[in-house]
């Protein structure tokens, strides 16, 4: 080390705490959550020593020894042994344990401790270790291990200095170029090691709390935990609607009043209309979303904190085993109600090779927040606000949690074709770690909450916004004669006229069809390509302008149409970034062209049925 | 020792602990009786099941290995041997 900045390694076992430990020393946010696997790429930070010298730190993926079982496990290997292209091998590590788990984590430390780098233990969740009734003895294990034991509990920073400090000093007292290659020690024997060491460490100990083992006899019960879960999801999609009302409508009441003030203020000119109609009307309709999505990401967020996820997983995987699937692929599906891009990358942690790739392919159906505003939008409109039958259970909640669950046995139906056909393999394992209950930490959430919001607000000021004003410029061009629907004549409303060839059989319009193109940028498009369609054919007809959106699809719209473009939504692959970034995970274009072209096939045959059924019954 | 008379863990009687007497690695896969291992199963360990499947189907099982809780399926378990601990 001749004066460059010395790089240094967080690792351990998954949930250990590694994420929390890099936040907490680098100011970062990456994610974490309590369940295994939550990391999956190296991420990599800056920090200073206590005098200011600065250092890299590098975040990894948890796993249980250096021979991976999966992807993101491999990461880490080659890491810490220096096998990654372009890197140099980190000049020091700090291993991260879970004091409370300490027979387990021991020997992955063992066997990291036998490469013979500058090592440092962060004794991690000491204050969980306190609740569970331990008490442990750092000195003696930092003199059974032979390297400093520092006691931290990362999520309140306490023990960061001392931790610095010791990894200074491990660096500094180093006797230089002794590392060794990765002892092949056999499991059994470490285990020994790391189980008598554990016991030299525990001070005393009680046994494992009573009150998680109650909870788990409720929410792992066969039959009750199930009704748990789907209440849980049942629940947050009538929260969707029950609590984000409000917020919504005051959103939708401020941009209103801009609109009216841009109009009244300035000529009327070709500015003027890009920001009303393209902008105010367009990207506004989308952004009036913003609180049912913070509703269903706190939802999310809660439950990967406390630990459920885990839990889901296990109740799942009786289902999911079924279709060839794992209880491990439920996370990453989980995670896709956020947005499939983080999901299909979490799908690193599933170790089976074909299992993975099933996963991807699936993860697309699960409902993701940017199908959120389309849904919404839609089911406000024609769905009555009314309660089913005099409960308390609202209609419009009900639907949507009905578009959800279509999205979830669709994918399970097709994760049952494809492990039979494309994807074929040995039946999945399914083998995890159960994370330990912990009470959600506010803090967190809200960080949570703000950077979804602000990704979701990125979104509307950077994708949507340009796709929109592009639309809105083949929408405004060129101008039609007196007497002729601009949006029909414009360049965009002919492009739409001809794929409404194609489209109209599964009772699509000339609005849907001219959404479909744009919305392949990104699902909410579709929302303000229409929001910008509707408030050109307004123009300055002030009653049509102080319409909702909603308000003037339902003139147009029979319900059948309606309820053929929702389910459409539930398929089709509308979203560039989900196929960019399926390409990247299955290293070509083969999978993505086979994810696109079978979610496109499904889309178009989900809204005709929808359709056709609906006609038949009178909805036409 | 017959067949009969042995204890599979994947039938074993939930909440009461048993010891792992024998393992049959031959019966999973490497990665797979790897796994088992790093998640500190195996010959010697004290284990206590503590949940089996879900309205579906008998998978999976969450066990508890000393302070851990770990879940496997009923396909590994069932080629542990395990005796009632002392
Ligand atoms: N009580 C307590 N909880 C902690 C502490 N450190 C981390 N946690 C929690 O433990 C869980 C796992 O933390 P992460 O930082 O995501 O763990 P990780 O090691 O990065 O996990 P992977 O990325 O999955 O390998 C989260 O719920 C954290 O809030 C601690 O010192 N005390
Ligand atoms: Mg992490």
């Amino acid at each position: 080390m001749t004066g460059a900045i010395p790089s240094i390694a967080l690792v351990g076992n998954p949930n250990a705490g590694k994420s929390s430990l890099f936040n907490a020393l680098t100011g970062a946010r990456q994610k974490i959550a309590n369940y295994p696997g939550v990391t999956v790429e190296r991420k990599a930070g800056h920090a200073s020593f206590a005098d200011g010298r600065p250092l890299s730190l590098i975040d990894l993926p948890g796993t249980y020894s250096l021979t991976p079982a999966s992807l993101d496990e491999a990461v880490t290997r080659d890491v810490v042994l220096g096998k990654q292209d372009g890197e140099k091998r980190p000049d020091a590590l700090i291993v991260v344990l879970d004091a409370a788990n300490l027979d387990n984590h021991l020997s992955f430390a063992l066997e990291l401790l036998a490469l013979n780098l500058p090592t440092v233990v962060a004794l991690n969740m000491v204050d969980l270790a306190a609740r569970d009734g331990l008490t442990l003895d750092a000195e003696r294990l930092s003199k059974e291990l032979g390297v400093p034991v520092v006691p931290t509990v990362a999520v309140r920073k306490r023990g960061m200095a001392e931790l610095l400090a010791a990894v200074d000093g491990a660096i500094r007292s180093h006797g230089a170029d002794e590392i060794a290659a990765p002892a092949e020690a056999n499991d059994a024997s470490l285990h020994q090691r790391a189980r008598t060491i554990a016991r030299a460490a525990i001070l005393s100990e009680t046994p494992v709390r009573r009150w998680t083992q109650r909870v788990d006899n409720v929410v792992l019960h066969p039959v009750a935990g199930m009704i748990i879960l789907l209440a849980l999801m049942f629940v947050m999609f009538q929260a969707v609607y029950a609590a984000a009302e409000a917020p919504a409508d005051f959103l939708e009441g401020g941009i209103g009043i801009v609109q009216q003030w841009v109009v009244a203020t300035f000529p009327d000119n070709f500015l003027r209309g890009l920001v009303v109609e393209g902008l105010l009307a367009g990207v506004g309709a989308v952004v009036v979303f913003l609180p049912q999505i913070l509703i269903l990401f706190l939802f999310i967020l809660l439950l990967e904190a406390s630990g459920y996820m885990t839990r889901a997983a296990f109740l799942m995987d009786g289902l999911m085993g079924k279709v060839g699937l794992s209880g491990r692929g439920f996370i990453p599906l989980l995670s896709s109600f956020a947005c499939a891009v983080p999901g299909i990358m979490a799908t690193r942690a599933i170790p089976d090779e074909k299992d993975r790739l099933t996963t991807i392919l699936i993860a697309p159906l699960m409902t993701c927040s940017a199908r959120l505003p389309v849904y919404a939008l839609i089911i406000a409109a024609f769905i009555p606000d009314t309660n089913v039958g005099g409960t308390p259970v609202g209609l419009q909640g009900l639907v949507l949690f009905g578009l959800y669950l279509s999205g979830i046995v669709g994918a399970l139906v097709v994760a049952y074709v494809l492990r039979r056909t494309v994807a074929k393999g040995a039946g999945a394992g399914f083998m995890m770690e159960m994370p330990r209950y912990q009470m959600p930490r506010l803090r967190d959430i809200a960080i949570g909450l703000w950077q979804r919001a602000w990704i979701f607000l990125r979104r509307a000021g950077t994708i949507i916004a340009m796709t929109t004003v592009i639309l809105w410029l083949l929408l405004t061009f060129p101008q039609a004669p007196e007497g002729e629907s601009q949006v029909e004549y414009s360049v965009a409303g002919r492009i739409a006229s001809g794929l409404e060839v194609v489209v109209a059989p599964i009772g699509f319009n000339h609005d849907i069809a001219l959404a479909l193109i744009p919305a392949m940028a990104a699902r909410e498009v579709a929302v303000s390509a229409m929001a910008t369609a509707n408030a050109i054919d307004a123009g300055d007809d002030e009653e049509a302008m102080a319409q909702s959106l909603g308000e003037r699809l339902q003139g147009k719209w029979s319900l059948a149409t309606a309820l053929a473009f929702l389910a459409w939504f539930v398929f089709a692959p509308q979203c560039i970034s989900t196929i960019a970034i399926t390409r990247r995970e299955t290293n070509g274009w083969k999978w993505p062209m086979f994810m696109v072209g079978y979610l496109f096939l499904l889309a178009y045959a989900a809204a005709g049925i929808t359709y056709w059924t609906a006609v038949a019954f009178g909805l036409g | 020792m017959t067949a009969l008379l042995e204890n599979l863990l994947d039938r074993a009687p939930l909440g009461v602990m048993v010891r792992i007497a024998r393992i049959d690695w031959t019966a999973m896969s490497e990665d797979e009786g790897r796994r088992l291992r790093e998640f500190g199963l195996m010959e010697g360990c004290e284990v206590t099941p503590l949940h089996r499947g879900s309205i579906f189907s008998r998978d999976p099982l969450a066990l508890t290995v000393g302070r851990m809780k770990v879940i496997i399926r009923a396909r590994q378990a069932a080629a542990i041997t395990v005796e009632p601990a002392a």
